[in-house]
C-alpha cells in the first residue's frame, strides 16, 4: 500500500505540480521540473500578459516549490573533481547494454559488456556501438571522458516495453524502445538518438538546465546538436556534408516523412496523416508569439532550429563547434 | 466506464500523438470492456495518487501520460511516465497504448489523397 503522508515532500511536489499542470498547460508542457523562482520572475517580468499573470500566481501561491527545489546540482560546489592526466589519457569507455525484455523496469538483465562480442540482437549491439560512437566523439574532439567526464559507466536498457516509441534518458542511462512496428522501427537504429539521450547526461552534468521552457528548449537543442555531431563524427562528416535531420530511420515505410526533425529544412521532417505535420519553426524570431497557451510549446519545438543558422559561422571541423555552440547558448540567452 | 488517455514528451512532439484518446466501454466487445475494468480494479486506479512525483534529476524525454477515469459517477486523474513502478499502472498503461495504437492506424485507412502510392 502507499502510504501519503500530509508533510511526505513527494506529495507536496505531487500537488504543486499538478497546480503547474493546469497554469502551465501545453501541448508539451514538462510539468516534473522546478522551475526556480528567478526564472518565474522574469516571465513576470517580461512575458506576454498571460505568461506573466501565470508566472505571478506561480510565484504566489507556491512557496513550497522554492522550499522543496531540488537542489542537489545547483547547490554543488562550482569546482569539479577532474580527473589527472593519467585517467585521461586512458579514455576507456565503460558500456553496458542491458535488456528490459519487453517489461518496463529497468535495468533490466545485463545482455553485453565491455569485451564482449555481438551478440546478434540489433538492438543490443547497435546501443552498444551508438554509446562507444558518442564516447568518441565527445573524447576525441573535446577530451571530454565519458558523460560526467570523469569516465563514468555508459548503460543503455534497450526492448523497453510493448511497443515503446520512444527513447529517453532516465537521469542515469539511455532506455531504448522497438518502436510499433507501425510507425516506428526500433529506437537504436538511428546513431543521433542515441547521442542526443546521452547528451542528456553531459547536459545535466554541466549546466543542469530545467527541462522546462526556455531551458529545456536549450536542453533539447544541445542533444540534437551533439547527436547530428556524434553521426557527423562517424561517417567523417563536414557540417555542410551532413543532413542535420535527427532520427533517419526511425519511421516505418508507411509513414510520410524522413526523420523527427529537421534542423537544416525545420518543419520538413515529417508529414503524415497520422502523425500530423512537423510543427518546428524555422527561427527564434518568430517566437516572439504575442499570446497564446502554445507559446512554451513553441519555445520548446523551435530552439532546436538554432545551430542550423549557425552553420555559415564555422561548424567547418568538430574542434570548431565547440566555440559555436556556446555561440547558441549566447544566442538563446540574447532571444 | 471511460477512460481518457493522453501522452505528453517523448523525443519528438507529434501533433497526431498528443491529441487525447477516449476510450467509452459501452462501444467495446463484452469480453473487452470487463478486461477492461479488471485493469482498472487491479491498478487500484481510484487509490492512485495523482501523481508519482517528479522523475530523477536531468531526465529527458520520458512520455508523460494522463489517464482518466470515470466510472458509475466517480472520476479520478492519474499522471504518471514512463518511469511508474506500480504494476497495475503499467499493465493499465500497456493496454492503452496498445488501444491509442490501434485507434490511431485506423486514421491511416482509408489511405489520404494527398499520400497516393508513389509510382514505381
Ligand atoms: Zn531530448
Amino acid at each position: 500500500m502507499r502510504h501519503m503522508m500530509k508533510d511526505d515532500p513527494t506529495t507536496t511536489v505531487g500537488s504543486t505540480v499538478n497546480g503547474l499542470a493546469r497554469l502551465f498547460s501545453q501541448p508539451r508542457s514538462r510539468l516534473y521540473c522546478i522551475l526556480p523562482p528567478h526564472m518565474l520572475e522574469s516571465i513576470a517580468q517580461n512575458g506576454t500578459p498571460q505568461q506573466r499573470s501565470r508566472a505571478l500566481q506561480t510565484l504566489a501561491i507556491d512557496h513550497t516549490l522554492r522550499a522543496l527545489r531540488v537542489a542537489p546540482s545547483s547547490a554543488a560546489p562550482a569546482t569539479r573533481r577532474r580527473p589527472g592526466m593519467l585517467m585521461l589519457a586512458e579514455g576507456q569507455k565503460r558500456r553496458t547494454i542491458s535488456d528490459a525484455r519487453h517489461d518496463q523496469n529497468l535495468p533490466g538483465s545485463v545482455v553485453r559488456a565491455e569485451g564482449a562480442p555481438p551478440t546478434g540482437d540489433p538492438a543490443v549491439d547497435e546501443a552498444f556501438d551508438g554509446l562507444g560512437a558518442t564516447y568518441d566523439l565527445f573524447w576525441d574532439a573535446y577530451d571530454r571522458n565519458s558523460i560526467d567526464d570523469e569516465g563514468m559507466p555508459m548503460d543503455a536498457t534497450v526492448h523497453f516495453g510493448q511497443d515503446y516509441n520512444n527513447a529517453f534518458w532516465n537521469g542515469e542511462r539511455m532506455v531504448f524502445g522497438d518502436g510499433d512496428g507501425e510507425l516506428f522501427n526500433r529506437f537504436t537504429i538511428s546513431i543521433d538518438v542515441m547521442g542526443h539521450e546521452l547528451t542528456h547526461g553531459v547536459t545535466e552534468d554541466e549546466a543542469q538546465l530545467v527541462y522546462f521552457f526556455q531551458p529545456g528548449a536549450l536542453n533539447e537543442s544541445m542533444s540534437d546538436v551533439f547527436g547530428s555531431l556524434v553521426k557527423q563524427y562517424m561517417l567523417k562528416q563536414r557540417a555542410d556534408q551532413a543532413d542535420w535531420l535527427i532520427g533517419v530511420g526511425l519511421f516505418t515505410a508507411k509513414v510520410n516523412g524522413v526523420a523527427l526533425r529537421s534542423m537544416k529544412a525545420p518543419g520538413t521532417a515529417y508529414d503524415d496523416p497520422v502523425l500530423g505535420k512537423d510543427p518546428q519553426p524555422a527561427h527564434m524570431i518568430t517566437l516572439s508569439i504575442p499570446s497564446g497557451t502554445t507559446a512554451a510549446y513553441t519555445l520548446i519545438q523551435a530552439s532546436p532550429i538554432m545551430p542550423s543558422t549557425l552553420l555559415p559561422h564555422g561548424w567547418a571541423d568538430t574542434l570548431g563547434r565547440r566555440r559555436a555552440v556556446s555561440g547558441t547558448r549566447c544566442c538563446a540567452i540574447r532571444d | 466506464m471511460r477512460i481518457t488517455f493522453t501522452m505528453e514528451g517523448g523525443i519528438a512532439y507529434f501533433p497526431g500523438l498528443s491529441r487525447p484518446v477516449t476510450i467509452d466501454s459501452s462501444e467495446l466487445l463484452k469480453q473487452e470492456a470487463s478486461e477492461l475494468e479488471r485493469l482498472v480494479e487491479a491498478a487500484r486506479f481510484f487509490d492512485q495518487p495523482a501523481t508519482t512525483g517528479p522523475p530523477a534529476r536531468g531526465a529527458a524525454d520520458y512520455y508523460q501520460y494522463t489517464i482518466t477515469v470515470e466510472v458509475r459517477g466517480r472520476q479520478h486523474t492519474v499522471r504518471v511516465t514512463d518511469l511508474v513502478e506500480d504494476a497495475g499502472l503499467q499493465v493499465l498503461l500497456r493496454y492503452l497504448r496498445a488501444k491509442a495504437k490501434a485507434l490511431r492506424a485506423a486514421a491511416r485507412t482509408p489511405p489520404s489523397p494527398e499520400h497516393p502510392d508513389k509510382p514505381e
